[in-house]
């Protein structure tokens, strides 16, 4: 069993408070995904918890052990680091036989050569196992790094914006691959990135972080469908939610505190104007190859919605748009009707 | 705005100076510029070397320049091969580089690595250990010589302080025991902090993410210190030590003014056998002999060394 439980967590560097009064509740087996801006605190909270920095106030508890003032190696997490942290002198089989040089791990060496070659595979790196740690390519050091999280088989893993530097196709692969070796481990794993197709994708729960607080926390479904303010609902989604103020078109029927409406496209009905009375004009169709984004002009505002691929519509044609059961927001960003989400 | 400065310029050069230049290529301008320094550097290292190489087949005396100049062929250097005074001298060299190398580099690591804990007050410390290295050889050697005067030197004092053994019979300089000691610990004292700057050089090069992740990993402070902190830092090491080698091997300020090789020979390193060769013994030729298989010697060694030093690098 690993359970992380955070209550009141603050840290500040100097001025800036990283994170303020954190309250977050990791389950055994479960991956949990920060999402947030650049200095959102992201970083800050997996340092936290892996003990790389000291919490200001509040208590970090791992299996119910108040492990707020122990040193990292006290706490068996594994944590990848964004810039890689590989130990430049040794070899690829080095780097990944580390931790499995440390007291109290008591390894043969027959196991620890069996272990680093399976991990070497996982991440598929086991082609350059001699290699030095310095002559590998980005994407290889990545997955070095991985692998030496993944090595030692640790309670928690933390994982800081791990794939950020591989190309779009491996990505994809190791989004698959972390997901699957979580699942088979039957890990806690805490990942932080920026990327919401990761989060979206990997999480059984998101966390979303702004100004070092947390904003919300909820399965990746209910992130997207029930943000609870506008800062989440625009953290999700692509093209981004289309954020109008009320009147720009048709709205009747929305409730009268409502001052923001925050439209997807699922959540638009847009058609061709058969007869003079048009919301909007097609500004241009953005051909991304996989999607279609629709531009639409609607009273000086511009929308950005999918549109299917074989769209009848074409740029300066004249449309009709209608809300169907929109996002609303009242005066200060949060979401009418969404309840204490 | 640049163009019409040269312009200006161009047009301000009197024709005669101007016509003369023009006629000179981008690769003539280099070769004027690099030139005032090559001839220096052919008049003062070269040509010196050159003529010592001339001199090491002759009998010259420079003492007796008028005596006609015998070619000798490798006379000298069968004889310099063949001299046991020499060969002592070369002990007591390697005696004199090897301790002091040891000695500065446990001590300049240990010391670059209290400093780079970064205590209260380091940068301060930092400055006063680095003082010895600033003092002139001369200077040092002029005061260590002081301090090791039996009677009144503040070092026979303070050893005899801690162990009680009357100050007057502490002669460090004067006994033939003590005197290749005492040229060690005053090297020590004054270069140490010379490899403590170049040690902290290296330990500050290792970035911090590299102790993060090995904390998470577990690695105890004495693991990070053998697989981490001591291979990362070793080529900067290697480096003191290939300085300091160079340096110790041709000692001969420092050694000439506090014991002038003495008593007997006990102290004499081969530039102090040299030096009385050459400008007592007047043996010009011979010294000029003892003076290029030196330089070999160094040059060979500093060669292979370097090539050792670039295997670790490239780790």
């Amino acid at each position: 069993m690993a359970e992380i439980i955070l209550s009141s967590v603050s840290k500040r560097f100097g001025d800036s408070e990283a994170v303020r009064g954190l309250d977050l509740t990791i389950a055994h087996g479960e991956f949990v995904v920060l999402l947030g801006p650049t200095g959102a605190g992201k970083t800050t909270t997996l340092r936290l918890i892996a003990g790389l920095e000291r919490a200001d106030s509040g208590t970090i508890r791992i299996d119910g052990a108040d492990v707020t003032a122990l040193p990292p190696s006290a706490r068996d997490t594994a944590f990848v680091f964004q810039q890689y942290s590989l130990y430049p002198h040794l070899s690829v089989y080095e780097n990944l036989a580390f931790p499995l040089k440390a007291p109290g791990q008591n390894l043969s060496k027959a196991e620890i050569d069996l272990r680093v070659r399976a991990t070497a595979k996982l991440v598929r790196i086991d082609h350059k196992l001699e290699s030095r740690a310095t002559r590998l390519s980005g994407g290889e050091m990545q997955r070095v790094a991985i692998g030496r999280a993944l090595v030692r088989q640790p309670s928690i893993y933390l994982m800081d914006e791990p794939l950020s530097s591989l190309d779009a196709k491996l990505r994809a692969d190791m989004r698959l691959e972390l997901k699957r070796i979580q699942r088979e481990l039957d890990a806690t794993l805490l990942y932080v990135t920026h990327d919401q197709i990761e989060a979206m994708t990997m999480a059984d729960r998101i966390g979303i972080l702004k100004d070092g607080e947390l904003v919300q926390i909820g399965t990746p479904r209910e992130i997207y469908t029930a943000p609870r303010n506008i800062h989440v609902a625009g953290r999700l989604g692509q093209p981004s939610i289309n954020l109008l103020p009320r009147g720009l078109i048709p709205d009747a029927g929305l409730p009268d505190a409502a001052r923001t409406v925050g439209a997807r496209t699922e959540h638009l009905h847009i058609e061709q104007a058969s007869n003079g009375s048009a919301d909007g004009t097609v500004d241009w169709i953005e051909h991304l190859g996989d999607q279609t984004h629709l531009h639409v002009i609607a009273g000086g505002r511009k929308l950005i919605t999918l549109a299917p691929p074989d769209t009848a519509l074409s740029s300066g044609d004249r449309v009709t748009i209608r809300y169907r059961d929109p996002l609303c927001f009242d005066g200060n960003g949060d979401r009418l009707g969404g309840g204490a989400q | 705005m640049l163009n019409r400065t040269a312009d200006t310029l161009a047009r301000a050069t009197p024709s005669r100076v101007a016509r003369k230049v023009r006629g000179l290529s981008d690769r003539g301008v280099a070769w004027l510029f690099i030139a005032p320094t090559m001839l220096l550097l052919l008049a003062i290292n070269i040509f010196p070397l050159v003529w010592a190489i001339g001199l090491s087949f002759t009998n010259y005396r420079a003492n007796r320049p008028n005596e006609p100049i015998k070619n000798v062929g490798l006379q000298n250097y069968q004889r310099i091969l063949g001299d046991s005074d020499i060969w002592i001298a070369m002990q007591t060299t390697a005696h004199f580089v090897l301790w002091t190398i040891v000695l500065q580099t446990l001590i300049g690591f240990a010391l670059a690595y209290l400093i780079d804990r970064k205590f209260r007050g380091h940068a301060f410390w930092t400055t006063i250990i680095l003082i010895p290295m600033m003092l002139s050889p001369a200077v040092v050697g002029n005061f260590w010589r002081f301090l090791y005067q039996p009677q009144t030197g503040l070092f026979a004092y303070a050893v005899s302080f801690f162990t009680g053994i009357p100050n007057t019979s502490i002669d460090m300089l004067g006994s033939v025991g003590a005197a290749p000691w005492a040229i060690v610990i005053v090297d020590t004292w004054m270069w140490t902090p010379y490899v403590m700057l170049i040690c902290l050089a290296g330990l500050r090069s290792i970035p911090d993410y590299i102790y993060e992740a090995a904390e998470v990993d577990r690695a105890s402070p004495w693991r990070q210190f053998w697989s981490i902190t001591l291979p990362m830092a070793l080529p900067f090491i290697m480096l003191a030590v290939l300085f300091r080698g160079i340096e110790n091997f041709k000692m001969f300020d420092m050694v000439n003014l506090l014991t002038g090789g003495g008593p007997g020979s006990t102290t004499e390193v081969a530039s102090i056998t040299l030096k009385r060769q050459a400008f007592e013994s007047w043996r010009t030729g011979y010294s000029s002999a003892f003076a290029i298989i030196l330089f070999v010697a160094v040059f060979g060694l500093a060669n292979i060394y370097v090539k050792a030093l670039n295997r670790v690098k490239q780790r």
